[in-house]
C-alpha cells in the first residue's frame, strides 16, 4: 500500500475505507491525548470548548454532519457531538488534515454562493438547500473526510470523544458490553425453543 | 526468565513463536534442553492479558509497540502475478508478536482430512501440470498429534461422524461454542439442501480448562488479542509452561537476518537485529526455523553462503515455491429479525458437503462454507451497508437502523491448487527497514481455483436465499497474495531433489536445520491450516527430542 505520488488528500480519502494503521500509527500519541482529552471532556454534560475551529467553521462543519447523520425521531450527529470529536481530531490526529477543512470550509462557501447567490452562509440554508449543496460536492476528498470523521464520532466508544451519551450505539442496537450470554439473536433463540420442543439434542 | 549468553551454544534456536514456534518450545524445553526463541514481534500483552484492548477505534490505530500484525511499511514486501511482471509494493502481513498468528486469529481449528495427504494419488479431478503432491505422511501417522494438539492446547468442538469430517480417536477437550443466528440460519437452508452443519472447532474455550477461563461471547474476537485468554493462543498454553522451565529464554523484537553455517555445512545459529537494530549472534547447536509459510523460506534464501550460494537447504532450488495463501468466496445477506452476530466468536457453524473436489462440478476444488464475519459499530458506519445503500443523510441513517445486526456473511475457505509458479523469493531492488531485500511474492490462480471460489460463491447465495434472506450480495471473487493463511514454499518430501525437509522436518541439506510451520504443508488443505501446524510442531518435536536423546544428533 504505497503513498508515494498521490496527494495527502487522496491518500486520506483512500484510507477512508480502512483507516490506513500506518498513518495513524504515526499519530498515536495524538489519538491517545484526544483520548484522554475526551475522557475528561465527555463525562460532564457540557459540551468542550473548540480547539481548532472558529464559531463561525464550527456551525458550519455541524450543519454538515448533520446531514450526514440528522436528528430525526432519534438522535443524529448534532447529538453524538460529532463536531467535538472532529474539532479535537484536528489538533490531534488528524493535524495533518487542517488545510483539507480548512480550504473546504472556503469551497463550501463559494458553492453556497453559487447555488444560492442570496444565501449567506451555508449553515444558513435550508435543510432542502443544504442537501442540495452536498450533493454537488459529495464527491470531494473535504466531504468524504468530514463524512468519515463524522461516522467515527458518530460510533467510536464514547470514551474517544464522540458518541456523547452512546447514542450512536442506541440507534443501531448495540451496547458497548463486553460479556453476551446465548441465546444471541432471534433465529438462535427460536431455533433453542425448537429443539427444546422436541426434547432433542442440538 | 532464563537469559543466555549470545556466545554461549544453546541446544535450540527457535525463529518465531507462532502455532509451531511456541509448541516447540514447550517440547523442548521441557524435555530438558535449552531453548532461545526469538520472535520478531514484541511482547503483546504477554502474561496481562485483560489489557487487550478492545476499543476498535484504537485497534485501527496501534502505535509500533502495540501492534499485532507485521508491517507491511517496514517489513516489506512486493507482489507480481507472473515472472513478466515487475513486482509492486504488496500488502502481506501476518501475525507478528509473542504468539504470533494465534494470538488474533479467527481460531478455527479444522483438521486436514484424511485424503487430503495423499490427494495427488487419487484425485482425478486435480489438472495436470500443477504441484500437487503426496505428503510423506499419512493421516493415520499424524491422528495423535491432532489430538495432542486439541488437548495441549484447548479447542472447543464436536467430535461428528461424517464424511466431510476428518476421523478422531478422542473427544475435543471441550464441547462447542454456543449456536449463533447464523449457525441457525445455515440449519434452516441445510435441512431444505439436504446438506451438513457442524459446529466449527475453535481454539476457543467454552468451558474453564487448564487453568483458563472460558470465552465470554464479547464479539471483539479475530483481529484482537482475547483479554479473557480463552483464545487458545500459543502466548497462553504452551509459551507460558515453556518459559516456567527455567530453560527457555524468548526474546522480542529480534529479526533473524541469516542462519549462519561452519564449513561441514552444518547450522552454528542465527545472526539476528535487535530492538536497536544492533546484530547479535546467537550460537546454537540446532535452529529450528517456525517464521511462517513464507518468511522461512526468505530467511532461507536469505542464508547465503559459499557452501549455500542460492540459500540455505535450497540446493534443488525448490525453497519460496508452492506457495499458498487462502482463496475464499463470501456472500452476505439480511434477514427479517435480528440476528446479532456481532455477539459471540467470529467463526460460527460450518456447511461441510463440499469439502470433497466432485468430478460432476467439472473442476478440482473443495472447501468449507463457514459462518463468519461481523460488522462492529465503525464497520458499520463506514462501509458495511449493502450494496447501493446511501452514504449519508436521512437514507443513510435509515439504512444503518435497518441494516445493523440483521445482516450474516457466509465465508468460504476453499482448496488452492499449489503451483510451481507462485513463490516467495527476494525482491532484487526493494529493501526492507533492515536493509535486507524484501519479500517478493509471485501468484496466480489456477483456473480450477477461480471456478472453485465461484462455484462457492454461487452456493453462498443459495443457501442465504433458501434460509429467507431479504437481500443477498457477494463480492466478486478474487484470487489471493498474501496474508495469514500462507503456506507452502518449504514443502516435506521424501525425495530431497523435490522437497525441501524430510518427514520429520529435518532440511534435507543441512542436518541439524528443521523448518516447522506453515511452510511444510504439500498441499493447503481447505484452507485451515492451523490445527494440521500445530500437530506437525508436536510430532517433529516428539522425532527431534528422541534423536537428541538416542545420540543421532548433538543437543
Amino acid at each position: 500500500m504505497s503513498t508515494k505520488g498521490k496527494s495527502r488528500r487522496s491518500f486520506l480519502i483512500q484510507s477512508a475505507g480502512s483507516l490506513n494503521a500506518a498513518w495513524i500509527a504515526a499519530h498515536y500519541h495524538d489519538i491517545l491525548s484526544a483520548q484522554q482529552y475526551a475522557s475528561k471532556s465527555d463525562l460532564g454534560g457540557a459540551p468542550p470548548k473548540l480547539a481548532f475551529f472558529t464559531a463561525e467553521q464550527a456551525a458550519e462543519i455541524e450543519a454538515m454532519a448533520d446531514q450526514i447523520i440528522p436528528t430525526d425521531d432519534t438522535p443524529g450527529a448534532k447529538e453524538a457531538r460529532c463536531l467535538y470529536f472532529i474539532d479535537r481530531a484536528l489538533t490531534t490526529f488528524a493535524k495533518k488534515s487542517q488545510s483539507v477543512y480548512t480550504q473546504g470550509l472556503v469551497d463550501l462557501q463559494a458553492k453556497t454562493q453559487q447555488l444560492y447567490p442570496n444565501a449567506g452562509k451555508f449553515s444558513a440554508l435550508t435543510s432542502e438547500q443544504q442537501i442540495k449543496v452536498l450533493t454537488e460536492i459529495e464527491k470531494t476528498p473535504f466531504f468524504n473526510l468530514v463524512r468519515m470523521h463524522t461516522v467515527i464520532g458518530f460510533f467510536a466508544r464514547p470514551e474517544n470523544g464522540g458518541n456523547h451519551d452512546k447514542v450512536g450505539w442506541q440507534l443501531i442496537g448495540y451496547d458497548g458490553s463486553l460479556n453476551h450470554k446465548a441465546p444471541f439473536g432471534y433465529y438462535d433463540a427460536e431455533y433453542l425453543k425448537m429443539s427444546a420442543n422436541r426434547g432433542g439434542k442440538i | 526468565m532464563k537469559q543466555y549468553k549470545p556466545s554461549q551454544e544453546v541446544d535450540y534456536i527457535i525463529i518465531g513463536s507462532g502455532a509451531a514456534g511456541g509448541i516447540m518450545a514447550k517440547q523442548l524445553s521441557t524435555a530438558g534442553f535449552s531453548v532461545v526463541i526469538l520472535e520478531q514481534g514484541g511482547w503483546g500483552k504477554f502474561g496481562r492479558e485483560q489489557e487487550y484492548n478492545k476499543d476498535e477505534w484504537l485497534q485501527r490505530n496501534l502505535s509500533d509497540d502495540d501492534r499485532l500484525m507485521s508491517n507491511p511499511q517496514t517489513q516489506r514486501n512486493t507482489y507480481r502475478k507472473t515472472d513478466k511482471e515487475k513486482a509492486v509494493a504488496g500488502n502481506h502481513s501476518y501475525g507478528c508478536v509473542v504468539g504470533g498468528g494465534t494470538v488474533t486469529y479467527g481460531s478455527s481449528s479444522w483438521r486436514h482430512l484424511p485424503y487430503e495427504f495423499h490427494e495427488a494419488s487419487y484425485d482425478q479431478t486435480i489438472p495436470s501440470g500443477t504441484g500437487m503432491a503426496d505428503w510423506p505422511i499419512t493421516y493415520e501417522e499424524l491422528e495423535p498429534y491432532y489430538t495432542q494438539a486439541e488437548w495441549e492446547t484447548g479447542i472447543s468442538g464436536l467430535r461428528v461422524n461424517s464424511p466431510f469430517v476428518a476421523p478422531m480417536s478422542k473427544d475435543y477437550p471441550v464441547p462447542p461454542m454456543p449456536l449463533k443466528s447464523s449457525g441457525a440460519l445455515m440449519k434452516t437452508a441445510a435441512s431444505k439442501m439436504g446438506l451438513t452443519v457442524v459446529p466449527g472447532p475453535l481454539a476457543i474455550i467454552s468451558e474453564d480448562y487448564m487453568g483458563r477461563k472460558a470465552c465470554v461471547n464479547c464479539g471483539i474476537c479475530s483481529g484482537y488479542g482475547c483479554q479473557v485468554r480463552a483464545r487458545s493462543s500459543s502466548a497462553v498454553t504452551v509459551i507460558p509452561v515453556a518459559v516456567k522451565t527455567g530453560r527457555c529464554e524468548l526474546r522480542v523484537k529480534s529479526y533473524v537476518r541469516e542462519i549462519t553455517v561452519d564449513n561441514s555445512g552444518r547450522a552454528t545459529g542465527v545472526v539476528y537485529f535487535d530492538a536497536q537494530k544492533r546484530e547479535v549472534h546467537q550460537k546454537a547447536k540446532n535452529v529450528i526455523l517456525s517464521a511462517n509459510g513464507t518468511e522461512s523460506a526468505r530467511l532461507l534464501l536469505l542464508s547465503k553462503s559459499a557452501r549455500f550460494p542460492d540459500g540455505l537447504a535450497n540446493s534443488n532450488g525448490v525453497v519460496g515455491k508452492y506457495v499458498m495463501f487462502g482463496n475464499g468466496a463470501s456472500a452476505s445477506a439480511l434477514f427479517e429479525h435480528p440476528l446479532n452476530e456481532y455477539k459471540g466468536v467470529i467463526s460460527g457453524a460450518g456447511i461441510v458437503d463440499y469439502v470433497p473436489s466432485d468430478p460432476k462440478r467439472g473442476f478440482y476444488g473443495g472447501g468449507r462454507m463457514t459462518a463468519r464475519g461481523y460488522l462492529t459499530p465503525l464497520e458499520l458506519g463506514l462501509n458495511g451497508l449493502s450494496p447501493g445503500s446511501a452514504r449519508w443523510g436521512v437514507a443513510y441513517k435509515k439504512a444503518l437502523r435497518e441494516e445493523a445486526n440483521h445482516r450474516m456473511t457466509i465465508t468460504c475457505f476453499v482448496t488452492q491448487l499449489p503451483l510451481e509458479t507462485n513463490r516467495v523469493d527476494l525482491d532484487p531492488d526493494v529493501k526492507d527497514d533492515w536493509g535486507l531485500p524484501a519479500m517478493r511474492i509471485t501468484s496466480s490462480a489456477h483456473p480450477d481455483d477461480v471456478k472453485n471460489m465461484e462455484f462457492f460463491r454461487q452456493k453462498s447465495i443459495e443457501v442465504l436465499e433458501t434460509a429467507g434472506a431479504k437481500k443477498v450480495w457477494a463480492p466478486k471473487v478474487s484470487e489471493s497474495h498474501g496474508g495469514a493463511h500462507n503456506r507452502g514454499s518449504c514443502r516435506m518430501g521424501n525425495d530431497p531433489k523435490t522437497s525441501v525437509v524430510d518427514k520429520f522436518h529435518k532440511a534435507h541439506d543441512v542436518p541439524n536445520l528443521f523448518v516447522v510451520d506453515g511452510s511444510n504443508l504439500v498441499t493447503g488443505g481447505r484452507n485451515h491450516p492451523t490445527m494440521t501446524i500445530q500437530a506437525l510442531a508436536f510430532r517433529a518435536a516428539e522425532h527431534i527430542i528422541r534423536e537428541a536423546k538416542n545420540g543421532t544428533r548433538r543437543a
